[in-house]
């Protein structure tokens, strides 16, 4: 296989372990905040939600900041393309995503009641809205996006802003905003006690059992629905020129590669399979499991829709011809290999020190440990 | 054990520097130049208050 | 057209208010973060509270900061894609990749470890808490040195080539990129103008309760250590702005042009503009004040260089648009036909000026058919509006010995013990808080406005990189951006000035621990204020 090929197989790889690892690390902080006026009913249990995870939503937040580094340098065309696509979807995400640092870092600096309270507001919205955009991003890839190029490459967006929200979009953003709560109640299970905790293990069931019953309901519409089929003119190895292959629309097409390869089918079994088994392991009391069997829920839906998708990224609906694949909306071969030297290199040295900082920072936090520490939030 | 981690950190500390100081004193020169810098601004900064603390201690 | 002349302006409008508006942020975290590390060093070393104290304190205000940096540069992240899809496409092979390693080398790191910093006070032994410290500064300024490594190959496109096959630059050379002269300069330039932003800052609010005689322990020492520290880092600043604009006399000779005000080719030896009234429609300086024999030595770095002015540099710019249009015609061609040797070959002997070609497709969609008066406006369009620039460039200039001026003042009374019966130089310090900040965005808008027509210089025009959006979309989100922009820094602003006035917490001093500078028990005449 040419070495070009591997690198793009690879990258496509990547760019699923970037997803998840956003979907977990940020998800689960998103998790928190959105469940924030539910999991502490009073200022000081609040408090002591948010101090949890104070130590970490920034380093997680970097996630997000990755993806969009990573997509732009693995897969331009895609960050061209759907970004400026999803423009009032991307505003919508980013508006409330900058929020949060100042949610976080301003909240608990005036003792005002008010003014915290504006804050939980803010936190509820940025958790909630990104969570809610990331799936609905997903749901709008597997229905296709319109938009085409001209010869140059310039590329145009023929949808209307509201066509965004179409109600598959919706439901796969519910799913993942289920799955973010789950998360976000596995850790806050694993930090907090008392009557914090049982309200957290409530959540985390509720959200996991929502999470599957979504996950069903938008596996059977995927079923039915249109996917896209590569008809001729893909060079895998060729370059990254999406405009000379032919592409079909037809039902039921995102279940072919399930259809060829059987075995797939364990990676949908995957999500029933960790969340019914991390809402048990969370009810008696093993949330640290939970949270694992959380991320790897995440890793099994987001793992769904690349195998039903592969070897597409981003359809498009309006002209399929112009629908960015792996073959050829990826960087040169040069950046993609110097990438993977970079991230072989940088992704163990991150997670050794991420798992240092949630070590050195490990325990639990209560409501009687936070009124005495200056350093709180 | 804890002075064989310390001085395998350490030695990674002096491995880094040799090679930075290689490829960048080769082609690098700025960057090097702002390593250097900053590491020369941070001592004298130091060195700035050590005075201080004993002057004041003089003046008692 | 016009729809698309507006929707262009709009996006330069909202990519320059949140990169300007991320920029009062960044500045402040490069710099504060080194200051904390120094800080946190005598601390360690020293062993008195009272340094602990002092880092607390400043990291404190470092965060209110931080806070936004980090909130607004999530905007910039993703602006490109949103706003400037074109040009993502365009540079995404080369341009993508520093972003990338940003994330992975510098953010992350920098991020995971201010967590740290600011929660682990208590859970981390001295030496680690320090460690820890260090990690922020490093990556905060790692995370300046990849931005700047990206925005470099806007300036000054080194390591990478067109291809013709996919319709973008591809990367050539990972380390021409990364080492370009631009870069380089860049980084150490922007690095250390954080270094002197953050001196001044902590200056001024250290004079300030100098001047109330409040928290004098943490004042005196604050004051000493960023009066050394920004006095050699304001140096810095101006020998690397120095060698910036020799740079860009290489690189860049439209900037140059404009920072200047030089219309003419200037044999040696030339005159210096101090001021100028330059005006952009007949190309010449409606008046001018000269330093004579200046210019030279100090862009060419020799005393008998030649300076190509405006004029020169317009009809340059139209033989090359010229000898492009041919290759932007084999290009249309190849984008039918990949298989077309004739158009290749064409493509390749023309390929240098394929930018220059786009310029004038502003003018003449079909370039073939582009008049001569068609190609003299494009080739005007290559001048960067040179008063803004001219001036940006003075302000920046004035400011930085401003500061200088400032700082070695600041360091004489330090040094001598003076510093607290200087009153009025303690009612001034407060003052300055400002001026570093109006140099930093003056340094921006003399580097991405002296740019200007290009996005990517020589290569891709600012007219043509922008997203296909409609004029409704472009004002729907700048009106967005600026109104949660302006929220934010009223909330920003109102809990720093909150902060400051409280000051750091002294409170009776814990006994010191070991101490490798006093002696234990010693108390000065500022360790109680």
């Amino acid at each position: 296989m040419e070495i070009y090929i591997v690198l793009k197989l690879v990258w496509w790889a990547l760019l699923g372990v970037l997803l998840i690892g956003l979907a977990v690390m940020v998800g689960m902080d998103m998790g928190v905040g959105a469940g924030l006026r539910y999991l502490g009913r009073t200022d000081s249990e609040r408090r002591t939600v948010i101090n949890m995870i104070a130590p970490h939503w920034d380093g997680n937040q970097v996630w997000f900041i990755l993806g969009g580094g990573a997509v732009f340098a693995a897969w331009p065309t895609i960050y061209a393309t759907a970004f400026s696509g999803l423009y009032v979807v991307m505003l919508v995400l980013l508006w409330s995503m900058i929020v949060r640092p100042l949610g976080f870092e301003y909240r608990s600096k005036l003792p005002s009641q008010r003014w915290r309270n504006l804050w939980d507001v803010t936190l509820f919205i940025s958790g909630a809205v990104p969570m809610i955009v990331f799936g609905a991003a997903m749901g709008n890839m597997l229905r296709g996006v319109p938009f085409h190029f001209e010869w140059n490459m310039v590329s145009y967006y023929t949808g209307s802003f509201i066509a965004l929200f179409n109600p598959f979009a919706v439901l796969c953003g519910l799913m993942s905003i289920a799955l973010a709560l789950y998360q976000g109640g596995a850790m806050v299970m694993n930090r907090g006690t008392g009557v914090i905790r049982e309200r957290a293990c409530n959540l985390l069931t509720a959200a996991g059992l929502a999470a599957l019953a979504l996950f069903t309901v938008c596996g059977l519409w995927v079923w039915f629905m249109p996917g896209y089929v590569i008809t001729g003119g893909a060079d895998p190895a060729g370059p990254a020129m999406p405009l000379r292959k032919t592409v079909e629309a037809s039902a039921g097409a995102w279940l072919h590669n399930f259809g060829a390869y059987p075995l797939l089918w364990l990676v949908p079994g995957l999500v029933y399979a960790a969340v019914l088994a991390g809402v048990l392991a969370a009810r008696r009391g093993f949330s640290h499991l939970a949270w694992w069997l959380g991320a790897l829920a995440w890793a099994g839906t987001i793992g769904t829709v690349g195998a039903a998708m592969f070897p597409f990224l981003m359809p498009s609906s309006t002209n399929p011809g112009h629908s960015l694949t792996v073959w050829d909306a990826s960087s040169s071969a040069t950046t993609l290999g110097w990438m993977l030297v970079f991230t072989a290199i940088f992704i163990p040295i991150v997670a050794i020190y991420t798992s240092w900082a949630f070590w050195v920072m490990r325990g639990k936090v209560t409501p009687e440990q936070i009124e005495h520490d200056e350093h709180a939030y | 054990m804890k002075n064989v981690l310390l001085f395998a950190f350490w030695f990674l500390v002096g491995l880094i520097a040799l090679f930075l100081a290689i490829v960048l004193g080769d082609s690098g020169a700025w960057y090097l130049a702002w390593v250097l810098g900053t590491v020369m601004m941070i001592l004298i900064a130091v060195t700035g208050t050590v005075i201080l603390e004993v002057d004041d201690q003089h003046n008692d | 057209m016009q729809e698309l002349e507006t929707v262009i302006a709009l996006s330069r409008s909202q990519f320059a208010a949140t990169a300007l508006y991320h920029y009062l942020f960044v500045p402040l975290t490069l710099g504060l973060s080194v200051l904390l590390a120094t800080m946190e060093t005598i601390y360690v070393i020293s062993g008195r509270p009272v340094y602990r104290q002092m880092t607390q304190f400043w990291s404190k205000l470092f965060a209110i900061n931080f806070a936004l940096g980090v909130a607004t540069g999530l905007t910039m992240e993703f602006e490109f894609g949103t706003n400037w899809s074109t040009y993502s496409h365009f540079v995404g092979d080369i341009f993508g990749a520093p972003l990338a390693i940003e994330g992975l080398m510098a953010f992350f790191l920098e991020s995971t470890m201010v967590g740290l910093m600011l929660f682990g006070w208590d859970k981390l032994s001295r030496g680690k808490h320090l460690l820890v410290t260090y990690m922020v500064a490093l990556g905060s300024n790692l995370s300046a040195l990849w931005i700047l490594v990206a925005n470099a190959y806007m300036q000054n496109p080194t390591g990478a080539e067109f291809n013709p096959e996919t319709m973008r630059m591809e990367l050539d050379s990972f380390t021409a990129l990364f080492f370009s002269h631009d870069a380089q300069a860049k980084f150490v330039h922007t690095s250390v103008a954080g270094f002197v932003t953050a001196a001044i800052f902590v200056i001024g609010i250290s004079a300030f309760y100098m001047l109330r005689r409040r928290h004098m322990a943490v004042a005196v020492r604050s004051f000493r250590v960023a009066t050394l520290f920004g006095v050699f880092a304001s140096i810095g600043v101006i020998c690397l702005g120095d060698a910036l604009g020799f740079i860009n006399g290489e690189g860049q000779p439209s900037k140059l042009v404009a920072m200047e005000g030089l219309w003419e080719t200037a044999e040696a030896p030339a005159g210096f503009n101090v001021v100028a009234w330059p005006d952009q429609e007949s190309m010449e300086n409606r008046f001018e004040l000269q330093i004579p024999y200046v210019l030279t030595p100090l862009v060419t770095h020799t005393f008998d260089g030649t300076i190509v002015g405006a004029n020169d540099l317009v009809s340059r710019a139209e033989t090359r648009i010229r000898d492009g249009i041919p290759a932007l015609v084999a290009l249309e061609r190849l984008s039918e036909d990949p298989d077309d040797r004739d158009a290749l070959r064409q493509f390749r002997a023309h390929g240098d000026n394929l930018g220059h070609a786009l310029l004038v497709k502003r003018y003449a969609p079909d370039v073939t058919q582009a008049t001569p008066a068609q190609i003299e406006q494009a080739a005007r369009d290559t001048i960067p509006p040179v008063a803004p620039v001219f001036w940006s460039f003075r302000i920046m200039v004035a400011a930085a010995f401003l500061m200088l001026g400032f700082l070695i003042l600041a360091t004489i009374y330090s040094l001598r013990g003076q510093i607290v019966d200087k009153r009025w130089f303690l009612k001034v310090a407060p003052w300055m808080i400002p001026v570093p900040f109006i140099a930093n965005e003056a340094g921006w808008v003399v580097a991405e406005l002296g740019r200007q027509p290009w996005t990517v210089y020589g290569q891709l025009p600012t007219w043509i990189s922008a997203s296909t959006h409609s004029v409704g979309y472009m004002i729907f989100s700048l009106v967005g951006f600026v109104a949660l922009y302006t929220v934010f820094i009223i909330v920003e602003m109102f809990l720093m000035v909150k902060f400051i006035r409280k000051g750091p917490d002294d409170g009776p001093l814990p006994p010191p621990t070991e101490s490798a500078v006093a002696a234990p028990g010693h108390t000065s005449q500022w360790s109680q204020a």
